[in-house]
C-alpha cells in the first residue's frame, strides 16, 4: 500500500478528469445501492489507483458567492472572501465522494463512519480563484473495529505557472467489520484513541445549544443529506435514535469560533470524531490556547462535550502554520 | 516600555453635585408599562426638581440603555424633550453594556474638566419588563429581502421559504455572543476556577441586603430617590432574609460544571427595572447656583479581558482596570474609604477580591511585582449594592456614583480628613469601568 505524507497524488495512481464536479444526491443513490454489494470477505483489499480531477472551477460567480455566505451563516464564520478550509472541504467532498462509490472501491459508502479529518491550508483561497481539486483514496489499514483509510482531496489555485496547492484534506473513515490486509502492517490505532475513555472535560468556554435543524441546515450548504442528519425518522433507519450533527459542522464551526484573526491565512486544522452529536442537543466547548497565554502566533485546541454529560464528542487543533 | 497613561495637569475638577433615581423593581412588576424613556425621564426629572434646574440649559445629558429598541435611537435626547430642563440641552445615547451609567460619568467628567461644558447629567436606564422584541433571523432576512426586491413576485419570494416557526419571536438574551454562555454560567465558570464557596457568597448576598435596608432605615436614600408608580423602595430588598434562608436556595448557574453549582437566585443579581441620574459639574458653576458640592470624580480606567477563549473570567475586567488606575494616582487599596464593587453576582466581589489577594495570578496576569492586595471587608458596600437593590443594568452606574459621593462627603465631614471611593462595574463582553472619586 502506499504509505506518503507528503502532498500530490501517488505517482502510481492514474488520474482521470471529471467534466466537472458531481453532485452528491446521485452519488449517494449510487452508494447506497453499491454498498450491499460491498461487504467483508477474505481477500486483500485494494483501493482504486485512480484520482479524480475537476479543473477550471470558477469562485468568483454569484452563485459560489451565495453559496459561501449560506454556509459562513451556517457555521459563524465571518464573511469574507477568503474561503474558509471548511468551505473548500464542502467544495471537494463530492469528488472524494465519487471516489468511494466506484465499483472497484472494495468498501460501502452506507455505514462508513468518519474518524477524523486533517486539514492544511498552505495558500489562502480566495473569491475569484480558478480551483483544480482533486481526490483518491489510499492507505488502508486496519483498525481495532475493522479497517481504515483515507480519502485524500487537494485544492489547487490556477495561475500561470500552473496550479499551486492551497489546500489539503485527508478523511479517515471506518469500514466496520472488514479485515485489513496483513502486509499494510500498520498499527492498528493512534495511542490517543486507546485511552479516549480515561477523559474528563474541561471546563467549558462554550455552550453550543444545537436545534433539531441543525442538520438540515448544514446539510443545505453541504450538500451533504445523508438521512442520518436530516431527522429522527430517517436517523431512525440506520439505527440512529435521532438525527446526528455532521461531524464536520462542529469541526468547521470550532473553526470559525477560533476565527481568522487568530488562525492566520495559512493554518492547520485537525479534527477526531467520539461520539455522535443527536440533535436536538446542547454540546458544551472548550475552545482555548494551546497551553499558554492568548497572543498572535500560538494554536488552539478544542473539546466537545454532551453538556452536563461526559460524553465525548469530539476533540480537535487549529494552528497557524509558520 | 509601552506608553501608559499618567497624571496629567488637569485643567480643573469635575464635581458630584447629586444623583437621584428611581427604586429598583423587579421584573415583571410595578415597572411593567413603564419603557425606558418614561423611567429615565422620571429619575432626570427628580434630578432636575431636587436641584432646581427646570428651564436650565445644561452642557450634555448622557446616557443610554442595554436593552434598546431600534426605535429608541435618540433615547436620551427624548428624555431631555419631555423633562423640564431647557430643550437647548444636548444629549446622545452611549451603551456599554452593565458599565454603561459609569462610562456616561466618564465621558462627562472628561468633558468638564477639559472646560468643554460646564455642566452635565450622566445615567442609564433598564427595563426588562418592556425589552424590545425582535423577529427571528430567518424571518429578518427574508423581510429585509422583500425590501430589497424590486417586483412583487421577487417580494413573495422572498417569503416562501419560511416556516411557521420562523416566525417566532426572538427575545433578548443575557447570552454571551460568541459563547452562547449566559453571565451566570460564565461566572459558574470563574467561581469554580477560584474555588469560591458557597457560604462566602451567601454571606456577601446577606451582608447587601442588610445594608441596604439600614441604609434605607437611616433615611439615607431619601435625597437619592424619587418614588415611582406606586414604589418607594427597591422591591428586590428583602430586609428579613437571613444566611438559614439563602442556604436553602437551589443553584441555579454551573449546574453542568464537574464542580460542585455554589450560585443560586439569592447570590446573583435579579433581573430589574430602574432608571439613574447623576447631576456633575465645574466647581464654578456649582458655586454660581448654591449647589453642594459632595465629590470630585478624580479619574477612572476601563479595561478588556480575553474571556472567549477562557484565559479570563467575562467579569473580570475590573480586576485588571483597578491596579492601573490607583497605581497612576499613587494610592493602594488601604488610601481607599469606600469599595463600591458591583455585585453582578456575590462570586464576582469574591474573585475579584480573591484575585487581587493572589500574588502568582497578580504577577502573571496584571503585572505585577506583589500581590495587589486585601480589600478590607468593612469598607465594601456599607450601603449594599446589587444583590440587595437589584441591577437594571444601565442604571446601576448611577446608584452607585450617588451612593459613594455621598458617603465619601459624609465621611469627611465626620473626620475632617478627605476620604475616597473606588467604584468597580463588571460588564458583558469582558469590560470593566472603574473610577476613584474624592470628598471635595
Amino acid at each position: 500500500m502506499t504509505q506518503r505524507t507528503g502532498p500530490g497524488t501517488p505517482a502510481s495512481y492514474a488520474v482521470v478528469d471529471l467534466p466537472g464536479l458531481p453532485g452528491l444526491g446521485s452519488l449517494y443513490a449510487k452508494g447506497a445501492a453499491g454498498s450491499l454489494t460491498k461487504r467483508p470477505g477474505t481477500g486483500a483489499i485494494t483501493l482504486p489507483t485512480v484520482a479524480y480531477r475537476v479543473t477550471g472551477i470558477a469562485t468568483g460567480d454569484t452563485a459560489t458567492s451565495a453559496h459561501l455566505d449560506a454556509y459562513c451563516r451556517v457555521v459563524g464564520e465571518p464573511s469574507s472572501d477568503v474561503l474558509p478550509a471548511g468551505f473548500l472541504h464542502v467544495l471537494a467532498f463530492p469528488l472524494a465522494t465519487a471516489v468511494m462509490v466506484r465499483g472497484d472501491f472494495p468498501l460501502p459508502l452506507l455505514g462508513m463512519v468518519h474518524l477524523r479529518n486533517h486539514v492544511r491550508v498552505t495558500r489562502p483561497v480566495r473569491v475569484g480563484d480558478t480551483l483544480e481539486v482533486r481526490a483518491w483514496a489510499e492507505d488502508v489499514r486496519p483498525h481495532r473495529r475493522g479497517v481504515q483509510v483515507d480519502l485524500v482531496a487537494e485544492v489547487s489555485v490556477e495561475g500561470p505557472d500552473g496550479p499551486g496547492l492551497a489546500w489539503r484534506g485527508v478523511s479517515t473513515y471506518l469500514a466496520k467489520g472488514f479485515r485489513a490486509p496483513a502486509a499494510a502492517g500498520t498499527a492498528a490505532e493512534p495511542a490517543a484513541s486507546e485511552s479516549r475513555d480515561d477523559w474528563s472535560p474541561p471546563l467549558p468556554t462554550g455552550r453550543w445549544s444545537l436545534g433539531g435543524g441543525t442538520g438540515r441546515a448544514y446539510g443545505a450548504v453541504s450538500g451533504d443529506r445523508n438521512p442520518i442528519h436530516l431527522s429522527a425518522l430517517s436517523a431512525k433507519a440506520f439505527g440512529f435514535p435521532r438525527a446526528i450533527a455532521h461531524g464536520m459542522y462542529t469541526s468547521a464551526r470550532a473553526l470559525a469560533e477560533v476565527g481568522p484573526a487568530r488562525r492566520g491565512e495559512t493554518y492547520e486544522w485537525t479534527v477526531e470524531f467520539f461520539k455522535p452529536v443527536l440533535l436536538p442537543g446542547t454540546v458544551d466547548v472548550a475552545i482555548r490556547r494551546d497551553g499558554g497565554r492568548p497572543g498572535p502566533g500560538g494554536g488552539y485546541v478544542y473539546d466537545g462535550w454532551r453538556s452536563g454529560k461526559g460524553t465525548r464528542h469530539f476533540t480537535g487543533t487549529v494552528a497557524p502554520l509558520a | 516600555m509601552a506608553t501608559t497613561p499618567a497624571p496629567r495637569d488637569i485643567p480643573r475638577d469635575a464635581v458630584i453635585v447629586g444623583g437621584n433615581r428611581i427604586p429598583f423593581s423587579r421584573a415583571g412588576k410595578k415597572y411593567v408599562r413603564a419603557s425606558n424613556q418614561d423611567m429615565f425621564t422620571a429619575a432626570l426629572e427628580g434630578l432636575v426638581a431636587r436641584f432646581g434646574l427646570q428651564g436650565e440649559r445644561l452642557g450634555e445629558v448622557v446616557g443610554g440603555a442595554v436593552l434598546k429598541h431600534s426605535r429608541d435611537f435618540n433615547l436620551i435626547r427624548e428624555c431631555v424633550l419631555g423633562s423640564s430642563l431647557s430643550a437647548q440641552t444636548p444629549a446622545y445615547d452611549l451603551q456599554q453594556a452593565c458599565a454603561t451609567g459609569l462610562e456616561a460619568a466618564i465621558a462627562v467628567t472628561n468633558k468638564i474638566r477639559l472646560g468643554q461644558i460646564e455642566s452635565a447629567v450622566a445615567g442609564g436606564t433598564d427595563t426588562v419588563s418592556d425589552a424590545p422584541i425582535a423577529v427571528g433571523e430567518k424571518l429578518r432576512l427574508a423581510l429585509l429581502a422583500a425590501n430589497h426586491a424590486k417586483t412583487t413576485g421577487a417580494r413573495v419570494q422572498s417569503f416562501l421559504t419560511l416556516r411557521p416557526k420562523d416566525l417566532a419571536p426572538a427575545s433578548p438574551s443575557t447570552s454571551e455572543p460568541r459563547t452562547g454562555l449566559s453571565m451566570g454560567e460564565h461566572q459558574a465558570i470563574t467561581t469554580a476556577k477560584w474555588g469560591v464557596s458557597r457560604e462566602a457568597q451567601d454571606e456577601v448576598a446577606f451582608n447587601s441586603h442588610r445594608n441596604l435596608a439600614a441604609a434605607w432605615d437611616s433615611g439615607f436614600f431619601d435625597d437619592l430617590v424619587t418614588p415611582f408608580k406606586g414604589l418607594t423602595r427597591d422591591d428586590n430588598l428583602r430586609a428579613d432574609t437571613s444566611l438559614e434562608k439563602l442556604a436553602t436556595l437551589k443553584p441555579v448557574f454551573g449546574t453542568r460544571l464537574p464542580e460542585p453549582a455554589t450560585m443560586t437566585a439569592g447570590n446573583s443579581t435579579p433581573l430589574t427595572d430602574g432608571a439613574s441620574a447623576v447631576l456633575f459639574a465645574s466647581r464654578e458653576w456649582a458655586a454660581e447656583r448654591d449647589l453642594p458640592v459632595l465629590a470630585r470624580f478624580v479619574d477612572a480606567e476601563t479595561a478588556a479581558v480575553d474571556f472567549v477563549h477562557g484565559h479570563e473570567g467575562l467579569l473580570m475586567a475590573p480586576v485588571h482596570a483597578v491596579p492601573r488606575l490607583l497605581g497612576r494616582n499613587g494610592l493602594t487599596l488601604e488610601d481607599i474609604d469606600f469599595f463600591e464593587i458591583h455585585e453582578a453576582f456575590a462570586s464576582t466581589v469574591l474573585t475579584t477580591l480573591a484575585a487581587w489577594e493572589d500574588k502568582e495570578y497578580c504577577r502573571t496576569e496584571l503585572g505585577l511585582d506583589e500581590a495587589f492586595g486585601t480589600v478590607d471587608r468593612s469598607r465594601l458596600n456599607v450601603n449594599g449594592s446589587s444583590l440587595a437593590a437589584g441591577h437594571p443594568f444601565a442604571a446601576t452606574g448611577g446608584r452607585i456614583i450617588a451612593t459613594a459621593a455621598k458617603l465619601v462627603a459624609a465621611k469627611a465631614a465626620e473626620t475632617g480628613r478627605p476620604a475616597r471611593a473606588l467604584i468597580s462595574v463588571c460588564a458583558a463582553g469582558g469590560l470593566g469601568a472603574t473610577a476613584l472619586i474624592e470628598s471635595a
